[in-house]
């Protein structure tokens, strides 16, 4: 095991039941990225990258082989453990942005800090430097609907980050966007990556967006390609 | 924003769903608050002032069976007894209606205050009542009703009897209470004249010295008639309200069955109207979990709604029933057969029960539909 890496995964397979036929997403991965990587998962659709990557977030669990995230094996805990855990390690970004539409940008942020047992004041002061961060501190009273696209998956980025995680996993963070919008957070994140040597893990079928991270990686029917 | 805010920010996402919901799960506890109210009426006598001293003593046979008048000095004689008056049922319609509508009684008006304490008669208007064979005394309500006044003339046409009474009203008598004055009491003696003085009442009132000798009352009632003639049967007055409402044979049944189909109804409401509500959040609540809540805490903010919504509307239904109830309108509209229509703390109680209750069933279902379903399951779901 290397000292340096943040994720190391050995042996990961990810196998789907599809009536009576098994699916191999993910077909014995070994992969070490390092902490303050900007890691970009390519493939094309259906070779495993969201697979790879819901698995080093901890929202599945592995058929088979180990990933260790900072030096925990996130197959082996428990469902409340991991939840814990998630809470406290990864910051999501997902494609369709996911804010909760009820709730204003700020609250949006607030939302993971809240399993957190900080203090109103301190949730609300750090929810508001994460919208600061992502340029929209003038839209905390705003709730989803009223923000544009590129503003969502912005307050997205701010709530994946308002608990400090080792880890950030972007799940196709442009795939909804049009290009400037996808300039905008492509930039964010790698200012994160450059400037905050935040850890980033970045699923993507645009290269233009890969261009972005320091490092990419292929997968294809499950392997990682050369 | 705290998770109390966040439970309430979901509750009112749609809004007009939820109104809907509230509304369906309020007019259902306005319903079984209505049934349990009537059933309560139904099954619980009211009991005036003096109830606990007075006996029913009617035919051991049965409520139409009349008693020879020559009981009553023997019932009078007996220890414990303070008073004894007869008390027979007219039946008759007033001032030419069609139909039966307001209880009449044949009644020995001397001993009328006496023997019904909870009546409010002026020692004036009992006074003018005695002045006369042919006067009579109504309750507020039949005065109400009728728009009758003193002076009056009122004609009642016999149907169980072949007489009709001609009677003029003497004082208008008031209830003690919440119970409404709604019957017609003349002279027994001016009926029996009418009748050709046939010798016979319709039953006998008996009252008690005390409440002590009540029981020993009873029993020494029905061993001094029985294996005679006319065998009677004594017994307490809530116990002989009770034997009408046995008459009601199984409405009792009836209407517990309606709150059961009303109860269970209302639980398929609440739980489809949360089965669609969770159903569309699944992707929101699978972020919940992959940013860290727990199962536990999505399991907990799907049942704080429920519950919320469900005793929201509960408390609406049974505040409206409290509210419609407690207004005089119902005595009026039911014609004084219900005359008090109470809404008590223990049925509302029920009724809040009932709903919170639903609440929390209606919410199991889905509850557990997103505690099962994984992150990346949610994920996919379709908005």
């Amino acid at each position: 095991m290397s000292s340096e890496a943040l994720v190391q995964v050995r042996g990961l397979r990810k196998v789907y039941r599809q009536g009576e036929i098994d699916v191999a997403a993910l077909a014995g991965i070994d992969l070490d990225i390092h902490a303050g990587e900007f890691l970009a998962l390519m493939g094309p659709s259906g070779s495993g990258k969201s697979t790879l990557l819901h698995l080093i977030a901890g929202i599945d669990r592995p058929s088979a082989g180990s990933c260790h995230v900072g030096g925990v094996d996130v197959a082996t805990l428990g469902q409340s453990e991991l939840a814990g855990w998630r809470n406290r390690n990864v910051g999501f970004i997902f494609q369709s942005f996911n804010l909760i539409p009820v709730l204003s940008a700020l609250e949006n942020v607030e939302m993971p800090l809240l399993l957190t047992g900080l203090s109103h004041a301190r949730r609300r002061e750090l929810a508001t430097l994460a919208l600061d961060l992502v340029g929209l501190g003038d839209r905390a009273r705003h709730l989803p609907r009223q923000l544009s696209g590129g503003q969502e998956q912005r307050v997205a980025i701010a709530r994946a980050l308002v608990t400090d995680p080792a880890l950030v996993v972007a799940d196709e963070p442009t795939g909804n966007l049009d290009s400037h919008s996808a300039q905008e957070v492509l930039g964010i994140l790698g200012a994160l990556n450059r400037d905050a040597g935040r850890t980033i893990i970045m699923v993507t079928h645009d290269p233009k967006a890969a261009a972005s991270a320091t490092r990419i990686v292929h997968l294809e029917k499950g392997e990682l390609s050369p | 924003m705290t998770l109390h805010g966040f439970v309430v920010r979901n509750a009112l996402r749609n809004r007009r769903r939820m109104l809907l919901t509230m509304l369906s799960v309020g007019a259902s506890m306005f319903l079984l608050v209505t049934l349990l109210v009537a059933l309560r009426e139904l099954t619980n006598p009211p009991t005036g002032i003096g109830a606990s001293l007075r006996i029913a003593v009617p035919s051991k046979v049965s409520l139409a069976t009349e008693l020879p008048a020559r009981q009553r000095p023997i019932l009078e004689k007996l220890p414990g007894v303070r008073a004894v008056t007869p008390l027979t049922w007219f039946g008759g319609r007033l001032n030419g209606e069609e139909s039966f509508n307001l209880p009449q009684f044949g009644i020995d008006a001397r001993y009328f205050r006496e023997v019904f304490a909870e009546a409010i008669l002026s020692e004036a208007d009992w006074t003018a009542w005695m002045a006369s064979r042919t006067a009579c005394i109504a309750g507020k309500d039949v005065a109400e009703r009728y728009k009758l006044k003193v002076g009056d003339r009122i004609r009642i046409q016999g149907d169980i009897y072949p007489v009709d009474l001609e009677l003029t009203l003497a004082a208008v008598y008031g209830i003690d209470g919440a119970a409404a004055a709604d019957s017609i009491f003349f002279h027994h003696e001016y009926f029996d004249e009418a009748m050709g003085n046939p010798g016979t009442v319709g039953m006998w009132w008996v009252l008690a010295e005390s409440a002590e000798v009540v029981p020993g009352l009873i029993d020494r009632i029905n061993a001094t008639f029985a294996n005679s003639s006319a065998e009677v049967r004594a017994e307490t007055e809530r116990a002989f309200q009770l034997g009408f409402i046995s008459m009601l044979a199984n409405l009792k049944l009836l209407i517990g069955s309606i709150c059961a189909v009303v109860v269970f109804t209302l639980g398929l409401v609440t739980a489809s109207t949360m089965s669609m509500a969770i159903r569309e959040r699944f992707r929101e609540l699978s972020i919940l979990k992959a940013v860290g809540f727990r199962r536990r805490d999505l399991f907990a903010f799907i049942l704080a709604e429920s519950f919320g919504l469900s005793l929201a509307g509960g408390m609406l239904g049974a505040g409206a029933a409290v509210g419609l109830y407690s207004s005089p309108l119902v005595t009026k509209f039911s014609k004084g057969f219900f005359p008090i229509f109470e809404v008590t703390p223990q049925i509302i109680g029920t009724a809040l029960f009932v709903a919170a209750t639903l609440g929390i069933l209606a919410s199991l279902m889905p509850a557990l539909s997103v505690m099962r379903l994984s992150v990346v399951e949610g994920l996919r779901a379709l908005d």
